[in-house]
């Protein structure tokens, strides 16, 4: 009998926090936003070199010169207009106005031709360094080639028509994601991160809210215990967050991006609940230290940080120096992020991410007992 | 408008959050921690990339273009497989991001003339490392081409091996960096993140500000007193403005100092540019404080407002120019873009008020713009 009341007890709980969730309507329209709309925004962005803005300044004018400033084109260039002048040049880098400038010499042509080598100047705007690095990729990989090329057709006629020329040819085959299109790996990342910012932010905006109203009174003189209190918050949260998370799934990136899901998507969905319950942990860990919301709002800004920065969505472990890539195993959305990586893009299963799933559940139940045990002490 | 009933809504203001010394210590600890984890954290040089080898043909060839990539700062050589099957699980379990399959017959079909592929397989996961490893690992390629290439020259026309080269790779690339010659991340990455840390923090300083009063019941004192709309968003605003320059200036210091950011620009036209965005930044937390009814969902709304569009919409990783109409026009919406520039033209470029005037004018916009729809929506006869 006694069982079956503390059921109960969770049951009208967890009832109340969904109602009260319910009833909050900017709330609602803010993580429906965060779910869907956002998640395809994300998708629309490409952090590749595209149609990148550049000039060119040609002191040759010939056949050789055009030619290789054509080997500039879309989808990675886009060429803005000549320039005649290195000052005309800088000024429009000052302005953001291109990114980057071809300077091909005089003689060039006649250089080549004369079998003398001849310098070509690429110029990049290296204040972001992102774009200044995939700038001089694209843009010596162009050049090579065309020096390759251009160091064939000279000599060719000195061979014999038909002789084989030994070369290298290199098959670059990119997995899980062919054409690096950015659309199915930053729609990924962003529900993850969506995920980690509601597990952590609703259930410790619960646990404050009622401490900063009052209405924690209320519920320290009903007959229930802390765990009955603090259980139903987390519970309710998760569910919230599995319910985004599904419609997040469904609807855009299988429904919009039709980005093809490799493994299995109940494996996925225990994935997030396994990391909610995680993060509610450490949120309500946060929420112990704070008597108002606006403490939360903050301190929750200084835990998400490392948390999401060390876990390899932006960084990959292995070009982190050595003390942060022994410290990224203390953050939950490391495992979390390599596993959604594993389950969705390459469909690995329990046998390879065992070790993950291992890692993320001790973590997890670690910083869940943590949070409840300073929860419980709360009341003291 | 009376000045001061505005000094007094923001001294009331002032000491609210003076007495919260954990608040008040958050606001500055906040932004500070942020552009340190940052500036240390993010790090977007691709090097070191994990690479693995199966190599079938294990002839003095093959290895010799296998150590090219060994001996390259941007690989790290985790051994060789003996077959391509058992690669999978490597990338699977992200212990390497690229791995190299030799053919048999390498050595062979080279020395016979023949042209060989040779097979790489690139992780696709991160599409700015995967682009930059595809550059590094054609770039390896193409040198061992010039090589082969002029080695087959020298052989048949009986010339020296480096005349031969350049014969092979006769034009030579110079690439010069402008405003950061050597490609230095932390400096753009510890700019960039001014602009980040602005857009996020004030809001979040902000946006509990009204709501707080409306949901403890607080704001009927307000509403029944002589105070008007206009002066109590101005009084409202004043403190967090205040805490905000101070965090810009400590911003800039780390930045400057700690980071070793060259600071190229105009000083006062840089502090100036600072005060309009943080007044553009506060008054979007305001606007959520007085749009939502609860404090949780002037949390999630102020996420929403602020982090989304300054990383994707900034220009912080993607160039606005690059970016598809809609991104286009979703990045002049926000202010973020325009500071952004401002941050970057100052810092690193050295550009001053001739060619970043009009992003001020766009922010001062931005900010007034916030200050009539806020004006608006605050009402001292709420309807519920």
């Amino acid at each position: 009998m006694g069982f079956t009341l503390w059921w109960i007890r969770l049951w009208s709980l967890t009832v109340k926090e969904l109602l009260q969730f319910s009833r909050d309507g900017f709330l609602i329209i803010a993580i429906t936003y965060m779910f869907t709309l956002d998640i395809w925004l994300s998708g629309n962005i490409h952090i590749e070199l595209h149609r990148a803005s550049m000039i060119f300044k040609d002191a040759d004018q010939s056949e050789f010169s055009r030619e290789l400033i054509s080997r500039f084109r879309s989808p990675y260039f886009r060429m803005e207009g000549e320039v005649f002048s290195e000052n005309e040049a800088v000024s429009l880098l000052d302005r953001g106005e291109a990114i980057l400038l071809i300077d091909i010499p005089e003689h060039f042509q006649q250089d080549l031709l004369s079998r003398r080598s001849v310098d070509v100047q690429l110029m990049i705007d290296g204040s972001n360094t992102i774009i200044g690095t995939l700038t001089s990729t694209y843009g010596s990989q162009i050049i090579g080639e065309y020096s390759l090329d251009i160091g064939l057709d000279l000599l060719r006629f000195h061979l014999d028509r038909l002789e084989a020329i030994p070369r290298v040819e290199l098959r670059p085959r990119v997995w899980y994601n062919p054409n690096q299109e950015d659309e199915r790996f930053l729609p990924i990342s962003e529900l993850l991160t969506v995920i980690t910012i509601c597990g952590l932010m609703l259930p410790a905006a619960a646990a404050v809210r009622e401490k900063e109203r009052g209405t924690i009174e209320q519920l320290l003189v009903s007959p229930l215990t802390p765990a009955q209190i603090m259980i139903p918050k987390v519970f309710s949260m998760t569910l919230v967050v599995l319910i985004g998370t599904m419609v997040s799934v469904f609807g855009v990136i299988k429904g919009i991006f039709v980005i093809p899901i490799k493994g299995s998507l109940i494996f996925f969905f225990s994935t997030v609940v396994l990391y909610t319950i995680a993060v509610s942990g450490m949120g309500l860990f946060i929420s112990t230290f704070t008597k108002n919301l606006a403490q939360v709002a903050m301190l929750v800004l200084v835990v998400a940080m490392p948390v999401v920065l060390l876990s390899g969505a932006w960084t990959p472990p292995e070009a982190m120096p050595l003390w942060l890539r022994r410290a990224i195993h203390l953050s939950p959305l490391y495992y979390f992020i390599e596993m959604s990586y594993g389950i969705l893009l390459r469909g690995a299963g329990f046998e390879v991410l065992w070790l993950h799933f291992l890692g993320l559940f001790l973590l997890g139940s670690g910083a869940f007992i943590f949070g409840a045990y300073r929860f419980r002490r709360q009341f003291g | 408008m009376n000045i001061k009933r505005i000094i007094a809504i923001s001294h009331k203001e002032w000491r609210e959050i003076v007495r919260d010394r954990f608040f008040l210590a958050l606001a500055f600890v906040v932004p500070s921690t942020m552009l340190l984890v940052f500036g240390y954290g993010l790090i977007l040089d691709v090097e070191n990339i994990p690479f693995c080898v199966v190599d079938y043909d294990k002839t003095p060839t093959s290895r010799d273009y296998i150590y090219r990539f060994i001996g390259s700062r941007y690989f790290n050589f985790r051994g060789t497989v003996e077959h391509e099957e058992l690669l999978r699980p490597l990338f699977e379990a992200s212990k390497i991001r690229f791995a190299l399959i030799i053919p048999e017959h390498f050595e062979r079909d080279l020395r016979a003339g023949r042209s060989v592929t040779v097979q790489s397989l690139i992780d696709g996961v991160f599409p700015f490392r995967a682009a930059t490893s595809k550059g590094y690992v054609l770039a390896m390629n193409r040198d061992f081409n010039g090589e082969i290439l002029a080695d087959y020259f020298s052989k048949k026309f009986g010339i020296p091996l480096d005349r031969a080269f350049e014969l092979a790779q006769p034009v030579r690339i110079q690439l010069r960096y402008l405003y950061n010659q050597e490609l230095r991340s932390t400096w753009s990455i510890a700019s960039a993140m001014i602009m980040f840390v602005l857009m996020v923090s004030p809001p979040f300083l902000t946006a509990m500000g009204v709501v707080r009063e409306k949901e403890s019941g607080s704001i009927y004192n307000i509403y029944c007193s002589t105070v008007t709309r206009g002066e109590f968003i101005v009084g409202k605003l004043v403190p967090y403005v205040f805490i905000s320059v101070l965090n810009s200036l400590i911003l800039w210091a780390w930045t400057k100092f700690l980071f070793g950011a060259p600071f190229k620009g105009d000083p006062v036209f840089f502090f100036f540019a600072s005060v309009v965005y943080v007044i553009c930044t506060t008054g979007i937390g305001l606007l959520v404080s007085l749009m939502v009814r609860t404090q949780v969902a002037a949390m999630m709304v102020t996420i929403v407002l602020t982090v989304v569009p300054s990383v994707l919409y900034s220009g912080l990783f993607i160039p606005i120019s690059s970016m598809e109409p809609i991104g286009q026009f979703q990045s002049h919406l926000f202010p973020a873009m325009y500071f952004t520039d401002i941050v970057l033209g100052s810092f690193l470029k050295g550009v001053g008020i001739k060619h970043l005037w009009d992003r001020v004018v766009a922010l001062a916009l931005y900010a007034g713009l916030l200050w009539v729809i806020s004006f608006m929506l605050f009402s001292k006869r709420p309807r519920s």
